[in-house]
């Protein structure tokens, strides 16, 4: 072994010591602040990945607005090999009435065979089942149900805006009466704030739609970009009609999940920073205790830039350490991270919170091995930087005045 | 071409303005036991910094067998002074995160690989300064005198051409000195290295060949047996 590299270790873990305190401080420090960005992270991707999920869950990875084009034929969407399933929709503000309660939910009109091929509606359903959902029936999300105290096997009646049009007219159109059969609840907010859901046919009586349809959402095959594929349809597409995917449909949302994540990095980077400070200052404290040694390795037939080294090697055993400790900790606190949450949410009295304020019943978390590889290095070269100021520090005695130094 | 191991020619060492070495022509061969005696503050440890380069001269020149060192770039001048040189100085310096035998052998990690045979050697000269057992003691269990030992030991473990001691007794009391100050000698005597003492004490120096006395910033020779007559 190089003589550098066993004087480091011999300096972070001398012999007949069980530890060296500065080591031990040194290293946990790094490994708190591995150990906080990487927790911090994964449950941030976690986060991320089951909003992506839902999204794509609800809305499919492409839609193609087709702006009522009944001339668009959907079914040669069907021979790109590109795409696994594609469903027709379309959607309006409507008047829903209930037990002389009204509200204006955005009414989505699905063509039920294709759309569960796209999209998991089965998947969100709370209460009631798909089986029944006909021509005459409609399904509510769980909060518009609540809004209005409607509950499964409830009917509630409908207005169009052409019902509207036509009362100017003095004309009368009864309103259509539809059976609540199932209610939903995605956990993605937009999704479940205001949002009827009835058969295409329907909608296309009750919006005087005729066979035209609003859009068309697309599930692709496995490792197809999404992206990608929107913007090669968007060459075939005329305008209005436009091709967008789940991604350039949400990309605010996503920005601001992206935004987010790199916050936290930023903020919780700090405890790093910390600990790289208190390195540097631990160690050039140690330079100047060391400095008759530093003389006496140069007598020893050592260079005084090799004396440097062994400062960064420290640093950089520190870095290793601190990262493998803090990435093998935060793995077990992500393990255990739903029973972690459990008891501090009984000791707090706040059960159910995560179900209650983001729809997860457990806390998800996703390790990516890029962003491990990242906070690895990052660790690494800072602790090789907190080295490198005593380093630069040894770099500068004299080897003569070293060993007169008392 | 001469048979000097190491070679000074016409050092001068000036400390701002003063005159610390002036016009010193010396050398040392090989198995020469020499000693150089004078007041504190004479020069002394100055002179044995330029003759290992721990320092270098204001004026001169200074050869290491036969290679002129002052030309040679650093990474040279310390790889020829691990191989050339042992040292041993006043406070033994040993390194307190190495137990004994990784103090004694740590100069052979530096210069080269440390093999079995080593670790015999280091064995069998730890023998020789009776700590035989004390490979793995750690070394802020020693007493003084134990410590300076396993100096000695280590500044013998690269078999080097020349030991210097500076003053290698300095901090021991009579007894201990005594012994130690044998052990030195008797050890480069029968392993070949050249010693150069630095000392105060007349007794130490008469056990070398060769003595010199730094006065006045100059090197002299000194017979102490003319000097009883």
């Amino acid at each position: 072994m190089n003589w550098c590299i066993y004087l480091a270790l011999k300096q972070l873990f001398p012999t007949g010591k069980k530890f060296s305190f500065f080591s031990i401080m040194s290293i946990i420090g790094v490994a708190l602040g591995v150990m906080v960005l990487f927790v911090v992270q994964s449950v941030m991707n976690g986060f991320q990945h089951e909003i992506r999920q839902t999204i794509v869950s609800t809305q499919g990875e492409v839609r193609i607005d087709v702006n009522n084009n009944i001339l668009y034929n959907a079914d040669r969407l069907k021979d790109r090999p590109e795409v696994a399933a594609l469903a027709r929709y379309a959607y309006g503000v409507g008047m829903l009435e209930y037990n002389n309660r009204s509200i204006f939910p955005l009414i989505k009109g699905i063509d039920l065979e294709n759309e569960i091929k796209v999209v998991e509606l089965q998947k969100f359903i709370k209460e009631g089942s798909l089986q029944n959902f006909d021509n005459r029936s409609i399904i509510l999300s769980s909060e518009l149900a609540s809004q209005i105290g409607a509950t499964v096997g409830s009917s509630v009646e409908i207005y169009s805006p052409i019902m509207l049009k036509a009362f100017q007219t003095n004309e009368i159109i009864l309103p259509k009466t539809l059976k609540i059969v199932a209610t939903y609840e995605t956990g993605y907010r937009q999704a479940d704030e205001n949002i009827a859901i009835m058969m295409l046919d329907t909608m296309q009586d009750l919006y005087g739609l005729g066979e035209g349809v609003h859009g068309i959402s697309l599930k692709l095959k496995p490792n197809i970009r999404p992206e990608k594929f929107a913007f090669e349809l968007n060459k075939d597409l005329t305008r209005p009609m436009h091709a967008a995917s789940w991604q350039e449909i949400n990309k605010d949302l996503l920005f601001v999940l992206k935004t987010e994540k790199t916050m936290m990095f930023f903020v919780l980077v700090f405890i790093l920073l910390v600990a790289a400070f208190s390195i540097t200052s631990s160690m050039t404290i140690s330079v100047v205790r060391k400095t008759r040694e530093i003389g006496l390795i140069n007598a020893l037939g050592g260079t005084i830039r090799q004396c440097g080294a062994c400062f960064m090697i420290q640093g950089f055993i520190i870095g290793i350490a601190g990262s493998v400790i803090g990435v093998t900790v935060g793995a077990l606190i992500l393990r255990f991270r739903n029973d972690i949450i459990s008891v501090f949410a009984k000791l707090c009295g706040i059960e159910n919170f995560m179900l209650k304020f983001y729809s997860f019943a457990n806390m998800p978390a996703t390790y990516r091995l890029g962003d491990i590889l990242t906070l690895v290095t990052f660790a690494i070269s800072i602790c090789c930087l907190a080295g490198m100021l005593p380093a630069r520090k040894v770099a500068k005695i004299k080897p003569a005045d070293a060993l007169r130094n008392e | 071409m001469n048979d000097y191991i190491v070679e000074l020619k016409n050092i001068q060492k000036k400390f701002e303005n003063v005159l610390v070495l002036k016009d010193v022509n010396f050398g040392i061969r090989d198995r020469e036991t020499i000693s150089i005696c004078g007041t504190s503050g004479a020069g002394k440890t100055t002179l044995i910094n330029i003759i290992g380069l721990l320092e270098l001269p204001t004026h001169g020149n200074i050869f290491w067998e036969d290679q002129n060192a002052i030309i040679c770039n650093a990474k040279k001048i310390s790889q020829m002074r691990g191989k050339i040189f042992g040292y041993i100085f006043q406070r033994c310096n040993l390194i307190p995160e190495l137990n004994v035998i990784e103090n004694i052998l740590f100069p052979k990690r530096i210069t080269s690989k440390i093999s079995i045979s080593d670790m015999e050697f280091a064995r069998e000269l730890l023998q020789r300064v009776h700590l035989g057992g004390f490979e793995n003691r750690n070394v802020w269990t020693l007493s003084g005198g134990e410590s300076q030992r396993v100096a000695v030991v280590r500044a013998m473990i690269n078999r080097p051409r020349i030991v210097i001691a500076d003053e290698p007794t300095g901090s021991l009391d009579e007894k201990s000195a005594h012994i130690t100050m044998d052990m030195i000698v008797n050890l480069c005597r029968e392993y070949g290295s050249s010693l150069l003492l630095i000392t105060h004490n007349q007794l130490f120096a008469k056990k070398t060949q060769t003595s010199y006395i730094l006065n006045n910033s100059e090197l002299k020779p000194f017979d102490y047996a003319k000097s009883e007559q």
